[in-house]
């Protein structure tokens, strides 16, 4: 009896396999393959666009130099002020609409639609939309600054110092209301009698939220950091469009920077050990969350 | 315990997925292609090209004048407008890949050395030599062919060319009782003069913008007060004494421009000289019938131009544009020389520049119908032939040059760093990365 159980399991498994095969082989293909070759290429100097297409095995050079690399250095530096500015201020504004709009009215429903307009734009549109709004001689943002009195310069992604935020400002106006619906979601799956029992004990409602909501919400916080901190790690369309990593090198952030290697100076060899930095910091990083917020859980 | 008969089933359900896939992936049915004899007229019939081409001015005159092409001789082009940097990235992955998704491409005149070098497009020297009689090669301009002209051999036929111009404000110069300023020092002094920054008007126009703007409108003052980016011997000198005093001078002149101009990229200033926030810009030929473009213009009947403020030199002018090449993996390289054949042609270039085109031709340059209606053409011809093709180098490593300039001139500009250090900082990236 037992083994037949077990040949039968055996035997679905075997289906499952063979219908997954096509699968495997796709992500083989197209996941994995690219992955490994960009590990291959990054001990070697590859350039795409010289005619004899060689490849001089350099070690680890290229890791190397790019700790030696002024603008590596500087990219990794503005890349974290872009991922804590953002995921910071997202986490708070977006848990805050949450909690405005966790309500059932039908007023919530439709202010809860129209939030999520920004998220379905292409990042390049919005990059490029926003490039005109700050625009110190033609745009509206600036426009309005200076009827205060504000004295713009060379307006928002023109000055050193305020090209920065301005666009963490614009990639915080994009992807919020994402961060928003996963703290919805997160909202709906408490469960209520903690609150009754608060209630009950008379505590507040600061008190509930403080003590009930945000405890109970650590793993949707989870959530929310890791995908918005690898997204942020990524960010490359918004500082394309609106920036190009200018003023400067005020926005460079180090996706940008790789692109420039891979797709301007065609050193497919460094970009791809430059993105395997960045990939190695971003794994670091999320492994960090999981074990801070899982041990807190305990 | 027997096998269930249903065993084989998974594995006919994938092969019929396979199926299926290869299916979808087959190649779509050729449109129909109407029943007409091959002709010797029409020798190239139901060849369809694509053409990658900059979202320049011109690129007006092509999509008026490709159905005519189309018409005459049965061959179908499929126009593919691009941006400039993403036109540059999508050639150059075409090329390397030797994929051959574009048959003919606009080729900037900075990229002749790569391209040449690279063999990324056809030489077309061979169907010149045999076309010879047709190509009325000698009404060329001398200065046009180095749009497309690398060590004796031709990777890209002249297609637009553009001389930088100054336009300015007749009315506002008059009314200060201004000439067009003929030096650099006179255009620094009149933009000063011209400048009134609380009534939001400014003296000049520049493109400060990190990337190939500010690296290009750099390159260009350069050339006007009589510098390079290349030494005599053609070795990469761009933190020299009299380039980091041009950049300090470029970098005053921006105190007279609008605010936003160290984000400008062309179309922005060309936004503010239209919308008449400035009295003066430097800039290609090409935008000059626009101005008179009530539509997309407030400056009409306003603007008139000069040969470009030089210093200290004997006068050369900046000169660019626009060559057409046959991607060296093309498959249609005949069809495609036929197109440029006849877009070059000089009956065709009237057509040409009636919608937008730029010349090449002496013939169009001084064709007395185009004359009238561009009265300018006067000033572009002495322009071209006192022009300067190479005053950005057109060498094959162009484009790490203008990267390294386009973030070092950005960077002086915004204050990020003073102008020596940012000059070294350029010729170390260069010489960096041409290793």
């Amino acid at each position: 009896m037992r083994s037949r159980f077990k040949r039968s399991i055996f035997f679905v498994e075997k289906h499952y396999l063979l219908l997954l095969a096509p699968l495997l082989v796709f992500v083989a293909a197209i996941a994995l393959y690219p992955l490994l070759f960009s590990f291959y290429i990054s001990f070697f100097k590859y350039r795409l666009t010289d005619p004899n297409q060689a490849r001089t095995f350099l070690g680890l050079a290229n890791y190397i130099n790019a700790f030696h690399d002024k603008t590596v250095v500087t990219a990794i530096r503005n890349t974290f002020v872009f991922v804590a500015g953002t995921v910071s201020i997202e986490l708070v504004l977006g848990l805050g609409l949450a909690l405005l709009f966790s309500g059932k009215s039908r007023g919530m429903r439709v202010m809860r639609s129209f939030l999520i307009i920004p998220m379905a734009l292409p990042s390049l549109v919005v990059g490029l939309v926003w490039k005109s709004l700050y625009n110190v001689d033609f745009g509206v943002i600036p426009y309005y600054l200076k009827q205060l009195g504000l004295d713009m310069g060379r307006g928002p992604l023109g000055e050193i110092k305020l090209a920065m935020p301005a666009v963490i400002l614009i990639d915080i106006w994009q992807w919020t209301p994402l961060v928003m619906i996963i703290f919805l979601a997160g909202l709906k799956s408490l469960p209520r009698e903690p609150y009754e029992a608060a209630r009950v004990d008379g505590a507040s409602r600061w008190q509930s939220f403080w003590r009930i909501t945000l405890p109970l919400l650590k793993p949707t916080i989870l959530i929310v950091l890791l995908l918005r901190t690898m997204q942020g790690f990524k960010v490359f369309d918004i500082i394309y469009a609106a920036t190009g990593g200018g003023p400067g090198t005020a926005t460079t952030v180090l996706n940008y920077h790789i692109y420039t290697v891979g797709m301007v100076f065609f050193k497919m060899g460094y970009a791809a050990a430059l993105a395997n930095i960045l990939l190695i910091i971003v794994a670091v990083l999320a492994v960090l969350y999981i074990i801070v917020l899982q041990r807190q859980q305990i | 315990m027997k096998r269930p008969r249903h065993f084989h089933s998974p594995l006919l359900i994938a092969v019929l997925l396979g199926v299926l896939l290869l299916a979808a992936c087959a190649p779509t049915a050729k449109r129909p292609v109407e029943p007409s004899q091959k002709t010797p007229a029409k020798p190239y019939e139901g060849t369809e090209l694509t053409l990658a081409s900059m979202t320049d001015q011109y690129v007006t005159a092509f999509r008026y004048l490709i159905p005519k092409f189309e018409e005459k001789t049965g061959v179908r082009i499929v126009l593919d407008e691009l941006g400039y940097v993403d036109l540059y990235s999508k050639l150059t992955a075409d090329f390397v890949a030797h994929t051959g998704n574009y048959d003919l491409m606009t080729v900037d005149i900075v990229w002749t050395g790569e391209y040449a070098q690279n063999k990324y497009t056809l030489p077309l020297d061979d169907f010149m030599a045999r076309d010879k009689a047709a190509l009325a090669l000698d009404d060329i301009m001398p200065v046009a062919w180095t749009l497309g002209e690398w060590e004796d051999a031709h990777w890209a036929y002249p297609l637009a060319g553009y001389a930088n111009v100054l336009n300015y404000r007749k009315d506002v110069l008059d009314e200060a009782g201004l000439e067009p300023p003929r030096t650099q020092e006179e255009l620094l002094a009149y933009a000063r003069k011209l400048t009134d920054k609380d009534k939001g008007f400014y003296g000049v126009a520049l493109l400060g913008a990190k990337g190939p703007p500010a690296a290009q409108d750099y390159m260009a003052f350069v050339q006007q007060h009589g510098g390079g980016i290349l030494d005599a011997d053609g070795n990469i000198a761009i933190n020299t004494p009299e380039n980091v005093e041009i950049l300090k001078f470029f970098g005053e002149l921006f105190e007279y421009a609008p605010p936003g101009a160290t984000d400008y990229w062309w179309d922005q200033r060309e936004t503010a000289f239209r919308s008449g926030k400035v009295a003066m810009m430097e800039g290609w030929s090409i935008a000059r019938a626009g101005y008179e473009n009530p539509e997309i213009s407030s400056v009409v009947g306003k603007v008139d131009i000069a040969l470009a403020p030089v210093e200290g030199m004997k006068p050369k002018y900046g000169f660019g544009g626009w060559g057409i090449g046959i991607n060296a993996d093309s498959k249609h390289a005949e069809a495609a020389w036929a197109f440029i054949k006849w877009l070059s042609s000089p009956e065709i270039q009237k057509e040409w520049i009636r919608h937008d085109g730029a010349p090449i031709r002496r013939s169009t340059l001084e064709d007395p119908e185009l004359n009238e209606a561009y009265p300018w053409f006067p000033i572009l011809l002495e322009s071209f032939e006192k022009g300067d093709g190479d005053y950005r180098p057109r060498i094959p490593q162009y484009s790490i040059i203008q990267d390294a300039l386009g973030v070092a001139v950005n960077a002086y500009l915004v204050g990020e760093m003073g102008a020596q250090e940012a000059l070294d900082q350029a010729q170390a990236r260069v010489e960096e990365n041409m290793r």
